[in-house]
């Protein structure tokens, strides 16, 4: 089994506050991960520090064979994120939101790299009307849709989606479910999630990430469930979770 | 180089085109031209033989089936077979979403003979919405000292220390500096005259009326005005302020209100240290280079200079801080949407606010002067 992300050791602190412990975690190849934590567990730090964003205390992080480091250039053209606001860039009409890395990482023509881009929108469920909109006329839904699009501009291999369906309601936050999961069988992509949703946790993961005590236990989702760690424990214990884990589990049979 | 991609039988009635290789995103160029190259002899339909493709991805599949579409518009008839089950899918989805918008041109826009209107109907617009800012202004400022409280003191007090005390050693330097031109300057023109003891009044009346006041005010402008447009437009975009109105505090009165006044207060003290640092610097040059004594050039100043000139710089200061503040909180607190107009909007904050000082005190120049002050 491939590993496309490794992390090995890596230490956050943040004066004496150490948020990542020695943390090891591998991503593999083709797998939805879901990434949960409690508050203040540094989720969002692990995954900036995969980026490239985050100074690192300690540590290494390969991408692809490739040595991370903070703020050096990282294997752009094999990664897509969708940042937890979308990240749009808000001069810029949504067409070109989503034509720009295209337009940075190839030399195509205009033509080919407008009808890329286009396709790219209508890939994750937009109406090419809103290609001439600029963000701030778009819904929150609307705005995580063209982030996406954009994430997917360059045909990644890895996905990094931070919270996809936070401030979705029930039904978008489904089709945005749906959407990952069809991208994912049709385009042997990795996904890393940061995610808080325990139906997408539960519907689309492979595998579980939760971060704990400076560290992650990993595992499937029958071994996280039987993990008897105290907060894993209360996380999935929690009324939500449990109707979510049983309509996961419906699923299935 | 298309042996890469494909290669083409030409059959009878039929060409086949064997796709083979890497079709993906980072070689859309090469696998264009190669597609372009399939042109069918008149009668043949072209068949894409698709099993001995290695890799395929979105952008390559839109090439192929973008040419399959240009030749369906020739009047050819073409068929994709061969595909692995994933590959299909994508075609299959990209045929679904065919509805895909040819680029177009940006249609040229006729250039209309309505320059005048426009520009006519921009300053009705622009004078419009400043009357309406300043009705804002007036209202909020009436809002703060009908019902003042302690957070905006503590605030104010705040703004006075960003403004006014981080802002005395810059202002201190750059007036400092003048004095010394100034100074310099005087002497080349008054040497002639053999009045050289002049150049001290001409520097410490120019500093004390005009010099400092109007140099601590453009600096504050730059430092102050743009600080409180960009970080009133932050709150905007954040909505930070929104979150005030929700909560019941008047965001005017919480933000706009310390700003201005605490400028109001800062100003005219940055312009007495102003005023000291540019007679100083001007001090030196006499002192340093000309031959005048310390002693007569206190005398000199002392004589020359009433204590009119000195209020006739500093009562501006009140007037320039009002400017700075009122066109920077505007400014600030006009942004919405995009962190592009954040920019504009400061940018405009800092160039009017130096604008409308220049003005102002053009203005009080005149006034004065008529006045006999």
């Amino acid at each position: 089994m491939d590993i496309v992300i490794s992390v090995k050791n890596l230490v956050n602190q943040f004066g004496s506050q150490v948020v990542h412990d020695r943390l090891c975690l591998d991503v593999r190849r083709d797998e939805i991960l879901g990434v949960v934590g409690g508050s203040g567990t540094g989720k969002s730090v692990l995954m900036r520090s995969i980026l490239g964003l985050q100074k690192i205390t300690d540590g290494s992080i390969t991408v692809l064979g490739r040595e991370i480091r903070y703020h050096q250039p990282g294997p752009s053209r094999c990664w897509g994120v969708l940042f937890q606001g979308g990240a749009l860039l808000s001069g810029l009409t949504v067409q070109e939101n989503v034509e720009l890395p295209i337009a940075l990482h190839s030399d195509m023509p205009i033509e080919t790299r407008h009808e890329l881009a286009s396709l790219k929108l209508l890939m994750t469920g937009l109406s090419l009307s809103v290609a001439d909109k600029y963000p701030s006329e778009l819904s929150g839904g609307m705005r995580k849709r063209v982030s996406l699009a954009r994430a997917l501009a360059l045909e990644p291999k890895i996905l990094f989606l931070d919270e996809p369906t936070a401030g979705l309601d029930p039904i978008a936050a489904t089709e945005f479910d749906e959407l990952i999961t069809y991208l994912h069988d049709n385009l042997d992509l990795t996904i890393m999630m940061i995610t808080h949703d325990v139906d997408s946790l539960f519907g689309i993961c492979d595998r579980i990430a939760v971060l704990v005590d400076g560290g992650v236990v990993v595992g499937t989702k029958d071994e996280i469930l039987n993990s008897d760690h105290p907060w894993i424990k209360s996380y999935f214990g929690v009324p939500r979770a449990q109707r979510a884990r049983f309509a996961g589990r419906g699923e299935q049979s | 180089m298309n042996d890469a991609y494909l290669n083409i039988e030409s059959l009878s009635d039929k060409l086949v085109v064997n796709i083979k290789g890497q079709w993906v995103f980072d070689e859309v160029l090469a696998l264009e031209e190669a597609t372009a190259s399939v042109i069918p002899e008149p009668g043949q339909a072209v068949i894409f033989q698709c099993a001995g493709l290695e890799n395929i991805d979105i952008a390559g599949a839109w090439v192929l089936f973008d040419r399959t579409e240009q030749l369906m518009e020739l009047g050819v008839k073409s068929e994709l077979t061969g595909f692995k089950a994933a590959h299909f899918k994508f075609l299959q989805q990209i045929i679904d979403a065919a509805a895909i918008r040819e680029y177009e041109e940006p249609p040229e826009t006729p250039q209309r003979p309505k320059v005048i209107r426009e520009a006519l109907e921009n300053v009705g617009r622009a004078s419009a919405s400043h009357v309406e800012d300043l009705g804002a202004i007036a209202r909020s400022i009436l809002d703060g000292v009908r019902n003042p409280s302690l957070i905006i003191v503590g605030e104010t007090i705040k703004q006075i220390y960003f403004t006014g005390v981080q802002a005395i050693p810059v202002v201190m330097v750059i007036t400092f500096l003048i004095g010394i031109v100034t100074a310099h300057q005087a002497a080349g023109q008054l040497e002639k005259f053999g009045a050289m003891v002049l150049v001290v009044d001409l520097v410490s009346i120019s500093i004390t009326r005009e010099m400092g006041v109007l140099l601590a005010a453009i600096m504050v402008a730059g430092r102050s005005g743009s600080a409180f447009a960009a970080s009133l437009g932050v709150m905007k975009l954040n909505e930070e302020v929104d979150a005030m109105r929700v909560l019941g505090l008047n965001p005017n009165q919480m933000l706009v209100i310390p700003r201005i006044l605490g400028l109001v207060i800062a100003l005219p003290v940055l312009t007495i240290f102003a005023d000291i640092a540019g007679i100083a610097g001007g001090a030196l040059i006499a002192v340093g280079s000309m031959g005048i004594s310390p002693l007569q050039f206190i005398e000199r100043v002392a004589y020359s200079t009433d204590l009119s000139d000195f209020y006739v710089g500093l009562i501006k200061a009140p007037v320039f801080a009002l400017l700075i503040a009122m066109v920077g909180t505007l400014r600030g607190m006009q942004v919405k949407n995009s962190a592009e107009e954040l920019g504009l909007k400061t940018t405009l904050a800092v160039v009017q606010s130096i604008f409308m000082i220049i003005v102002a005190d053009a203005f009080f120049a005149t006034l004065f002067t008529r006045m006999g002050i």
